[in-house]
């Protein structure tokens, strides 16, 4: 959020004031054209006849080596085995590197990332499994993996708390603890100075399933909310689901009718101090960072602050295009919007 | 001056061949620089990004926003954020502008009659540049309305008031020799007055003037130069022997001249200064603007108040001290352009105190072996107050 105009000076206005009607008519009647319209597939540049809708093209997925679109369903259940004493073993490799990434068309951002992608895996596990990730620092700058939920000091991932607080560059530190209690948490580096380190792109969400999983739903998603300050003056330029700006609006997420949904949502944005998710044209059950399985409130719209994060589940009735975005609406026209395309 | 050279030196060959081996030899380091780089390192580890925005040009639904590259390298205009919207830009002829280069940014967006926009034109290397419409309003078109309406503003704030001016010359013809010298000494003191308002206009135009082209060098250039050109033509005058009365017109029409770009610059920042919205141009700015100039025509005449001018003379004095008002209007108001501006202002600044210079002397000569008498002195003061107090009534 930047400061906006410093002063507006309505002295000058004084002899103008007549002609601003007819502006105000414009506009309205332009947002009364887009209503008549509503089933317009993905909004994307400019719309010459209907007015102006905020957002960018695509940028090069490939050469950022991510695509949001695959972020959204990817769970890592990292690699599996079986301890003496029969409980599961998952161990999963994160290494730390930096990286131009494509933010918005013509914009790279010199990310920080864990694996090459903001965020970075998603870590998904069963309460009592035992976690082992080894996190290798192939960066300039030291570097941590700091997860919520319990675990013990010395894998805290926070500075002066043993090895494992500050991974020095070329070094490795393996991070070990069982894993509880169920619900969604995160996970971020902790190293000095912080804001810069998060903002940067190290981030990720850490799922705990409770024993016998959640209740089983047709879709699961993963939306990890931040933003990026590309001009570096602590505050953000741009904001996003899964990295990319204005993505889901470019590229809509198809589900069905009567099809449940189950969101996975993480508010990781630095310098602001709230996010949001609102639904359109639905409520949803909601379960803040998901330690319950009985929901918290029936709703559209939720409010996280940083780190807070929660379980969303809906049903579309209706096909046709449904907006997400955040409902902080700066946020949603400087990207963090989306759309679901609801089919039969 | 140079009938007598005692000793001709002739151009011969070997002298043009000295003249250039210095130039040979630079060419050849320039070349070897740049195929070596001369062992220097230097390059700039970050790219310094500079981009000049010109002007905004609002229509409907379409902002316009012309930006010149005044950065060492080429950039590339990436994205544009109004208002905290990520908007959709169209740059031409190409979002990428070379040194020097301009391009125009178009965003359709529907902006509202009277509300202000914060535009963020974000570069490649996501470097901000920051544009603020503090109150936005269709852009005036040149066409025949605006185009009259500018020369309307020229007439009222340039012609009219030099012209009621001028007016005073059968009344002020009357006076005694003593009334006439404090005449021109508060004409002196006019000029003093507008030639410090135009410099100190030229220096602020000149933070606006892109890096690349020295706003602060174009003030010297345009103002030393003036004034020296304009003296070398009065000094050709003087040897040319005419009669005091032909110098003295000559000496008004000079005046004539320096108010003249005094009033072209006046006329360019009115302008601009309504196109973007910083002045209303209500009744009482005009009336302020007809009060302080009228004394600009005072000022033209007291040189030639003791002749006899022809009217076609005073008519035609009359139109070179105001009509490039007119003038400074429509340039202002289409095409503004700071470099520009800050030229025409240099000139006025020398224009008008080389014109002091003259009127100085034509002082000094009507009042010859006298120390500076409290008529100069009080002339001089009462010009300068005149302009300030009626200043007040603008400013």
């Amino acid at each position: 959020m930047k400061n906006q105009l410093s002063r507006r000076d309505f002295l000058k206005l004084g002899a103008l004031g007549v002609v601003g009607t007819s502006g105000v008519t414009a506009l309205a009647q332009t947002a009364g054209k887009n209503q008549t319209r509503p089933f317009t597939p993905p909004m994307q540049g400019m719309d010459h006849g209907g007015g102006v809708i905020p957002g960018t093209g695509n940028v090069d997925h490939e050469k950022n080596g991510f695509n949001p679109g695959d972020i959204l369903t990817d769970f890592d259940f990292g690699k599996v085995s079986t301890l003496p004493d029969g409980r599961t073993l998952r161990e999963y490799e994160i290494t730390v590197i930096n990286k131009n990434i494509e933010i918005v068309p013509g914009i790279e951002y010199p990310a920080w990332t864990y694996n090459g992608r903001i965020p970075g895996p998603t870590i998904r596990c069963t309460e009592g499994d035992l976690i082992r990730i080894t996190m290798i620092n192939g960066s300039n700058h030291p570097h941590s993996l700091h997860f919520h939920g319990f675990h013990p000091g010395a894998m805290d991932g926070v500075p002066g708390t043993g090895p494992g607080g500050t991974v020095e560059p070329g070094d490795s530190f393996t991070y070990e603890f069982e894993a509880e209690p169920f619900g969604l948490h995160l996970y971020h580096c902790h190293v000095f100075p912080l804001a810069r380190h998060i903002a940067k792109g190290l981030y990720g969400a850490f799922i705990i399933d409770p024993k016998g999983g959640r209740p089983p739903v047709d879709r699961e998603m993963i939306m990890v909310m931040s933003g990026f300050d590309v001009d570096f003056d602590d505050a953000n330029d741009f904001y996003a689901v899964n990295a990319i700006p204005f993505y889901y609006q470019n590229n809509p997420i198809k589900i069905r009718v009567g099809e449940s949904v189950r969101i996975f949502l993480v508010n990781i944005l630095e310098f602001d101090l709230l996010n949001s998710f609102h639904l359109h044209a639905n409520f949803f059950q909601y379960y803040p960072t998901g330690t319950s399985l009985t929901p918290a409130e029936f709703t559209d719209t939720i409010i996280q602050g940083q780190a807070q994060r929660g379980i969303l589940e809906f049903t579309y009735k209706f096909p046709g295009m449904y907006m997400f975005h955040a409902h902080v609406t700066e946020f949603a026209e400087l990207g963090w919007n989306g759309m679901f395309e609801v089919t039969e | 001056m140079t009938q007598k050279t005692t000793e001709t030196t002739r151009f011969t060959f070997r002298t043009l061949a000295l003249l250039l081996i210095p130039i040979i030899l630079l060419a050849g380091v320039i070349s070897l620089f740049l195929s070596t780089g001369g062992g220097l390192n230097l390059e700039s580890p970050v790219p310094v990004e500079a981009l000049t925005i010109e002007r905004y040009i609002l229509k409907d639904e379409l902002i316009e926003i012309y930006v010149q590259n005044t950065s060492l390298q080429e950039i590339t205009i990436a994205q544009a954020i109004i208002n905290s919207a990520v908007c959709p830009i169209e740059v031409t002829p190409d979002a990428t502008i070379p040194r020097l280069g301009r391009a125009v940014v178009r965003i359709n967006y529907p902006w509202n009659y009277g509300e202000a926009y914060a535009i963020t034109l974000f570069t490649s290397n996501a470097i901000p540049f920051n544009l603020e419409i503090p109150v936005a309003f269709a852009t005036s078109e040149p066409n025949s309305q605006s185009f009259w309406s500018f020369a309307l503003i020229g007439l009222y704030v340039g012609v009219i008031p030099v012209f009621l001016g001028i007016f005073w010359f059968p009344a002020l013809r009357t006076l005694g020799k003593q009334w006439m010298t404090f005449l021109m000494a508060v004409t002196a003191g006019l000029l003093v007055f507008l030639g410090l308002d135009t410099i100190a206009e030229a220096l602020e135009q000149a933070a606006s003037v892109p890096g690349a082209f020295q706003g602060i060098g174009i003030i010297g250039i345009g103002a030393v130069a003036t004034f020296l050109l304009l003296d070398a033509i009065s000094k050709r005058q003087t040897e040319s022997g005419r009669d005091e009365a032909a110098k003295r017109l000559s000496l008004a029409f000079m005046i004539a001249i320096g108010i003249g770009i005094h009033n072209l610059g006046e006329g360019l920042a009115i302008g601009a200064a309504y196109n973007i919205g910083e002045i209303s141009l209500g009744t009482f700015l005009v009336v302020g603007f007809i009060i302080q100039n009228i004394t600009e025509g005072l000022g033209i005449i007291a040189p030639v108040l003791r002749d006899r001018p022809t009217l076609r003379d005073l008519a035609l004095m009359g139109l070179i001290g105001g009509a490039p008002a007119i003038f400074g209007a429509w340039i202002g108001g289409f095409a503004p352009s700071p470099t520009l501006a800050v030229l025409f202002l240099a000139i006025g600044a020398g224009a008008i105190f080389q014109v002091v210079y003259e009127i100085a002397k034509m002082i000094q000569k009507d009042t010859v072996r006298k120390p500076m008498s409290m008529t100069v002195f009080s002339g001089l003061l009462t010009g300068m107050l005149l302009l300030w107090v009626t200043g007040l009534l603008i400013k």
